[in-house]
């Protein structure tokens, strides 16, 4: 488990010394946003709209940045090293977490950037929502990785992620947006409770899958 | 003859039949054939 | 053994046509040649014939191509990969005929050709993942690396699949037989009305339905047993002539 540790600690310095996905990804929300802004202007739009339109920036952020962790490895040509010192199971583990951290950062500034830029995005339900935030992450984190992982093997940049990742993650996505609809509204955690319990059991499976067949996808 | 074509024309459903069978036919034959050359070269390659 | 299939194939699949073609549909049926009326559905019921087995079949033929891919990654024999793709192509062929025989029936039913009614959106989803999985293998060019990489994302993809088939739409409205409702007096939404898969259908469209069902998966196999022949032939060809 330390060794996981260390991975993510590396990944996490290396990345706060040089800040290449970090730049990348705050440009990338900030000019999304902007264009929404620009399109939508002051126009009230219905709750469906403001949350649909808070996780698709979510969503391409995420495909923007969340691809580095290993395709960066397999540029500088570490892959071997890094099999090397640590077990499968770490390596994900300790990607995983620099994802989860990554994506944890960037979502939370693009929440309170859209609460503030949007006067019709209003939450009255805040536990419903945090709680949402939290699982749905840690489900995008997951498979994001994965899918990552996967096609880091494959020669082929950029545009295959978001295609292979986007069936994968469209769950979390769905039910991140029906539950932050009933969290503008103010509808109690109850009346959402099945979307959670889809939340929960999609983080348990991912997470317990991707362990397991990331091994078959690292070896060589 | 006279009193088939009158059937057909009466009820047109039939006719719709006859093509889709005709269809079914055709494609059928065609797989059945693919299914014979494939055979065939199978067996070449075996000796 | 082959012989069977390809008889039994012929001889059910025409059955089919002819027993979903020719009963007309009445109020009241009064032998078995005849179908009962749905007032909604009428002549247009007869589509349950064929658009429910290709949706049954792309669903069977992925099944299918994720088996065969995580016993490529158990044996490392190629051969289970050549069934994997072979089981994927033909899945993504019934997954168009699916979306398009739904897409035509909605379009005279409902008034639109699209609706992202949960079920809609669902086989779109397929297609979505049937495509990312050809996507994936076209990028690999190394066949090992093609085989078990896209092994994994099919089995990837297929955990996210029961959503899509049995929680989405139970959870979400829609107009298909078996998501919420709007009731209509009091604007709430509620749970169906209409069961998901209709066991009520009547006695004579059950059988015929039943024997569409088992016609076209025997259909399926056959397609998919010639194409997977043909990959191993292809494959056999290649190696002989580097060979020599």
């Amino acid at each position: 488990m330390k060794k996981a540790y260390y991975i993510f600690h590396k990944d996490f310095s290396s990345e706060l010394r040089m800040r290449f996905a970090l730049n990348a990804l705050i440009m990338f929300v900030v000019v999304s946003l902007s264009t929404i802004l620009f399109a939508i202007g002051s126009e009230k739009a219905t709750e469906n709209v403001y949350a649909g339109m808070m996780w698709v920036v979510v969503f391409f952020s995420a495909m923007s940045g969340l691809s580095r962790t290993f395709v960066s490895e397999e540029e500088r040509g570490t892959n071997l090293i890094l099999s090397l010192i640590a077990h499968p199971v770490n390596i994900f583990l300790g990607k995983f977490l620099f994802n989860l951290v990554l994506i944890f950062f960037i979502n939370t500034i693009i929440a309170i950037l859209y609460l503030t830029l949007f006067s019709g995005f209003v939450i009255q339900n805040w536990y419903s929502f945090i709680l949402a935030f939290v699982l749905g992450n840690i489900g995008i984190a997951t498979s994001s990785t994965i899918i990552a992982a996967i096609i880091a093997k494959a020669n082929v940049k950029g545009t295959l992620y978001p295609v292979l990742a986007f069936p994968i993650l469209l769950p979390v996505i769905l039910m991140l947006i029906e539950i932050t609809k009933s969290a503008m509204v103010g509808e109690s955690i109850s009346e959402v409770q099945s979307e959670f319990f889809v939340l929960l059991s999609y983080d348990v499976v991912m997470l317990t899958a991707s362990l397991m067949v990331f091994d078959i996808i690292w070896k060589d | 003859m006279e009193t088939l074509v009158q059937f057909l024309e009466k009820n047109s459903i039939y006719i719709v039949l006859i093509i889709v069978l005709i269809v079914w036919f055709g494609i059928y034959f065609f797989i059945y054939g693919l299914d014979k050359k494939v055979k065939k070269i199978e067996e070449k390659l075996e000796k | 053994m082959k012989s069977i299939l390809r008889i039994t194939v012929f001889v059910l699949i025409t059955l089919v046509l002819i027993l979903s073609i020719v009963p007309p549909i009445v109020e009241t049926p009064k032998n078995f040649f005849e179908f009962p009326l749905i007032p909604g559905l009428e002549d247009k019921a007869k589509i349950i014939f064929f658009h429910v087995p290709t949706a049954w079949l792309t669903v069977i033929a992925y099944l299918i191509a994720m088996l065969y891919g995580i016993r490529f990654l158990k044996t490392k024999d190629i051969y289970n990969d050549m069934k994997s793709v072979s089981s994927a192509a033909l899945g993504i062929v019934f997954c168009f005929l699916a979306t398009l025989t739904g897409s035509v029936w909605a379009k005279f039913t409902w008034g639109s050709f699209w609706h992202w009614d949960p079920r809609e959106t669902s086989i779109f989803i397929l297609l979505l993942i049937y495509g990312a999985y050809f996507a994936l293998r076209s990028a690999l060019d190394n066949e090992e690396k093609r085989a078990r990489l896209s092994a994994i994302y099919s089995i990837l993809a297929f955990l996210t699949t029961p959503f899509f088939i049995f929680i989405m739409p139970r959870l979400m409205i829609g107009l298909h037989p078996g998501a919420l409702e709007i009731d209509p007096t009091t604007g709430q939404v509620k749970a169906s009305s209409n069961p998901v898969i209709k066991f009520e259908m009547a006695e004579n469209m059950r059988v015929v339905f039943f024997l569409s069902l088992t016609a076209f998966t025997l259909l399926f196999f056959w397609l998919w047993n010639l194409s997977y022949r043909v990959l191993r032939l292809k494959y056999k060809l290649q190696t002989e002539m580097q060979e020599s």
